[in-house]
């Protein structure tokens, strides 16, 4: 029972305080996305779009950090939410975006920070999990888009390079996981024994 | 978005809420906040950080050295280009040999060495960017795995330094390039610094942690043996 519920805590302790780097990366992308939105809109009507799906996401990151700076972080099922919203997000960027899509659009790497962070942050098997999820998701846009480009030696390879780096990502900050919670056991010891009086 | 998730915290958390560990945790991260404190505080602990993160650096060159040989005879369009890309590749797996080979027997970490191996990593990385093409390449990416494994490892002001110095060649060496686009360089920028700024962190967020997590547990050792 004592282990199990310091298991269940170290897992909590990780989720309140990791969160953070979560929260950082998406406001990486973000920024990112006001970027893009800002620079490549032509006309009023996409530049309207792009603010109508940027600023949820601005809204929703606001209330996760908000919610970190008074110490009453979100929890663990709110934040993997959250983090797949991320994924689905990229995802239709990828699919949807009007010049390049799939294999040609460059925004895979908004991918990156995002499962890098998680993976800090969450155990080794929700990471994993959320890496395979990312990998699926940006081979099935490519395929969906362009089928036949997969055909294509040339594209394949840049299709393998991007798919190998971005599960590293996952397979690190797991790896890293590990490493601090191995630590973390360390400095505080061996738990004290009660004697009774 | 139920309401339930954010009114009723698990038990767990709460629990976390009252030890006085949140409250030691965001005393510290103020403490830290200036530039001297922030490279004191990593030369304190940074061997530790290095020790440990050594195993990942030399995983990621693995990864990079397997990656590249398998991309480099893939698709290989002239002999010249195939003969540069392999003495690379057979450059970094010796380097990558004597570091793993030092890991195995366990001897102490020679920070330098360490330090230089992954600076060459990304010199490495921007060599064969500049080469096959600079903003068309895709070998870009290789320097995101290379940066989240050191900027876990190596003290934060450090890591500062090679991403900017980073940031700054590859922006050159892409807005040069024929058919480059700005936007698309300054995102790619953008996602380098998001993957070393959240490695720093998460190693500032840890180490706060495992110091009052420290203390605190033996303050309780001391109370108990009292």
């Amino acid at each position: 029972m004592q282990s199990q519920r310091s298991l269940a805590q170290e897992t909590a302790e990780d989720i309140f305080f990791g969160q953070l780097v979560i929260i950082y990366a998406r406001w990486f992308v973000i920024v990112a996305m006001v970027v893009l939105a800002l620079w490549s809109s032509s006309t009023i009507s996409q530049l309207v779009s792009a603010v109508l799906i940027i600023v949820p996401l601005m809204a929703i990151n606001f209330f996760v950090h908000g919610r970190y700076l008074m110490e009453k972080p979100v929890n663990r099922l709110l934040l993997t939410l959250l983090s797949s919203i991320d994924l689905l997000a990229i995802t239709l960027l990828i699919i949807f975006w009007p010049t390049d899509r799939g294999l040609l659009n460059q925004f895979y790497i908004f991918y990156y920070p995002i499962v890098l962070a998680f993976a800090f942050v969450s155990t080794p098997r929700s990471s994993l999990l959320y890496t395979l999820a990312s990998l699926v998701l940006y081979t099935a846009a490519c395929f969906v888009i362009e089928p036949a480009m997969l055909m294509d030696s040339l594209w394949l390879e840049r299709l393998t390079i991007r798919l190998i780096t971005l599960a590293a990502m996952g397979v690190l900050g797991a790896y890293y996981w590990r490493s601090q919670r191995a630590r973390m056991r360390q400095a505080i010891g061996p738990e004290p024994e009660f004697e009774p009086a | 978005m139920s309401q339930s998730y954010v009114e009723k915290p698990d038990p767990a958390l709460q629990e976390v809420e009252k030890s006085a560990n949140g409250r030691a945790h965001r005393q510290a991260a103020v403490e830290a906040s200036s530039w001297s404190k922030m490279v004191k505080a990593d030369s304190v602990t940074g061997d530790q950080d290095l020790a440990y993160g050594q195993p990942a650096i030399v995983a990621v060159r693995w990864l990079m050295i397997i990656s590249g040989l398998i991309l480099a005879i893939w698709n290989v369009e002239n002999l010249q280009d195939l003969r540069l890309s392999l003495i690379v590749i057979f450059l970094l797996a010796i380097t990558n040999f004597y570091l793993q080979a030092q890991l195995l027997i366990k001897k102490p970490v020679i920070k330098p060495v360490v330090y230089g191996a992954s600076a060459v990593d990304l010199l490495l990385i921007t060599f064969l960017v500049a080469t096959q093409g600079g903003y068309t390449s895709s070998i870009y990416v290789f320097y995101l795995p290379a940066i989240a494994a050191f900027s876990v490892a190596f003290p934060r002001w450090l890591t500062g330094i090679y991403v900017l110095f980073l940031m700054m060649v590859y922006w050159i060496i892409a807005s040069v390039s024929v058919d480059s686009e700005q936007m698309i360089i300054i995102i790619r920028l953008l996602m380098i610094a998001a993957v070393a700024f959240c490695g720093s962190l998460y190693l500032t967020i840890e180490r706060a942690r495992r110091q009052e997590a420290g203390a605190y547990a033996e303050e309780l050792r001391l109370a108990m043996g009292e």
